[in-house]
Formats: C-alpha cells, sequence, structure tokens
C-alpha cells in the first residue's frame, strides 16, 4: 500500500498524538485562565470601580470555558 | 465608560485611600495606544479563512483532517483571539495613575503575575517633566510624564496619557497649591 500524506496523518497514533498535543494546550491555558481570575480579583482590590465585578464575572466565565473546551476535546477527539 | 482622563471620577476608589482623600484625575494610555492588540486580534480572527487558501495555494489541501479537529483549532483560535482583548483590555484598563489631593498613586500592571503601586505625596514632589514623542502622539496629544521626588530619580513614571503637559503642570500646581482651584470649578 501506498503511503500518502493524506493517510499518514489519518493514522491513529498521529490522530493520538494531535489529541495530546491540544489537551496539553488546552490544559496550559485553563492554568493561565485561573492565573487571570486571581490577578484581577488582585487588581479589582487595588482600583475599585464599578465595572470591577464584570472584569471579574468575566474572568471566571472565561477561565470556565477554557476547562469545559478540554473535556470537550477529551470527548470529541 | 472607560476614560482615560477623567476629572473627579465617580464611583472609583483605591486600596489604602485614606477617609478625607479625594481623586482629582484619573488617567490611564489614550485608547489609540490599544491599536497594536486590536489589530493583531482582527489579524488572528481571520486566520481561519486565510489559511486553507494559503495551504491550497501551496499544494496542500487541508480537507484531510478529521472534522472535530478542524472543529477544535478553530475553537482554539478563537480562544487565542479572546486572550488577545482580555489581555490586552486588562493591561490598559489596570494601569492607572491617579492624583488625589494628598498623592500620586500609579499602579501598574504590566504583567499578569506583577503588580506595582507606587505612591508619591504631593508635599515630596520637587520637578515633573513631560514627553510628547512621534506622529501618533502628535496628533492625538499624548505622552509621557515623569514625576520627581525628594530622594529619588524618578519616582513615577505615565506612559501614553493624555494631555502630558498640562498633567504636568498640574501635578506641580498641586504640590505648592490647594486642589480646590487647580481643576476648573470647585469641589466640595
Amino acid at each position: 500500500m501506498e503511503v500518502t500524506a493524506t493517510n499518514f496523518l489519518n493514522s491513529s497514533y498521529v490522530l493520538l498524538f494531535g489529541k495530546g498535543a491540544i489537551l496539553l494546550i488546552l490544559i496550559f491555558y485553563a492554568i493561565f485562565s485561573l492565573i487571570i481570575i486571581r490577578q484581577v480579583d488582585l487588581m479589582s482590590k487595588t482600583l475599585i470601580t464599578n465595572l470591577s465585578p464584570i472584569v471579574k464575572a468575566f474572568a471566571i466565565l472565561h477561565a470556565g470555558f477554557a476547562i469545559g473546551l478540554i473535556i470537550l476535546t477529551w470527548g470529541i477527539l | 465608560m472607560f476614560p482615560a482622563y477623567a476629572e473627579y471620577p465617580q464611583k472609583c476608589r483605591f486600596e489604602g485611600q485614606d477617609p478625607n482623600e479625594k481623586i482629582l484625575l484619573l488617567l490611564r494610555a489614550h485608547p489609540i495606544t490599544n491599536l497594536s492588540w486590536i489589530l493583531a486580534s482582527i489579524i488572528v480572527f481571520f486566520v481561519p479563512l486565510l489559511v486553507p487558501r494559503l495551504a491550497l495555494f501551496l499544494g496542500f489541501n487541508l480537507a484531510f483532517l478529521p472534522q472535530t479537529f478542524q472543529l477544535i483549532l478553530l475553537i482554539i483560535n478563537y480562544l487565542l483571539v479572546l486572550i488577545i482583548v482580555y489581555e490586552g483590555f486588562l493591561y490598559w484598563y489596570f494601569n492607572v495613575t491617579l492624583i488625589t489631593n494628598e498623592k500620586v498613586v500609579d499602579i501598574d500592571f504590566a504583567q499578569l503575575l506583577y503588580k506595582g503601586v507606587d505612591l508619591a505625596p504631593l508635599t515630596k514632589i520637587e520637578e515633573t517633566d513631560s514627553v510628547t514623542a512621534g506622529i501618533i502622539g502628535t496628533i492625538f496629544n499624548f505622552g509621557n510624564v515623569k514625576v520627581q521626588t525628594a530622594g529619588a530619580n524618578v519616582a513615577i513614571e505615565m506612559k501614553n496619557i493624555p494631555k502630558p503637559s498640562l498633567v504636568a503642570d498640574l501635578i506641580l500646581d498641586l504640590a505648592g497649591k490647594p486642589h480646590e482651584h487647580i481643576l476648573g470649578v470647585p469641589k466640595v
């Protein structure tokens, strides 16, 4: 059987490696999003405005989305 | 909603504000300085449209990638757009200089794991310098202001703030005069 670029990239090992790489990136991203929550919380205590709760809520939503994406990726890839 | 130059800002306080301390001026970098991350986010936003065409042009066909992989890569791309916008906004929003009737407060959020707060009492301020440089800075009237205090070379540096010469003059005036008559109409 002739090995072409298409069937090489469709092989299960390559796809498994791709899945692992994507999951690793998403895990780092989720950690990063949790750091953002901490930092936004700290900065919101330093500079208190009426926008602070919205910025904090967005940081939490963002982290939730990042964690949710890990689960989604784990499930569908 | 997001002022870069606000006199007597309402509903704004800072950590360690004294009961009788009033914020006279709130300063952030001029909004035009956000253009770099706005442009970056626009470019990244259109990457999913451009990459398949570029790949086809170079002789590759990305259609062999499974649909699920394509979907996840698309989501990651828009996650990248989201983080560029959100981080750009956070850096701009939390990099603030506050001028109160007692001191100059410089809040720095230069990196994600860095928070710096510089305080300079008005009574200790000896000199202020303002610089407006570059085409964009001259057109939009923004620049840097350095505040020198006794015993330090440069205590506080405000970057890319609107009306730098006015702010430098105002700080120096506040250092020597009662604040009520500096910013136009007196406030109680």
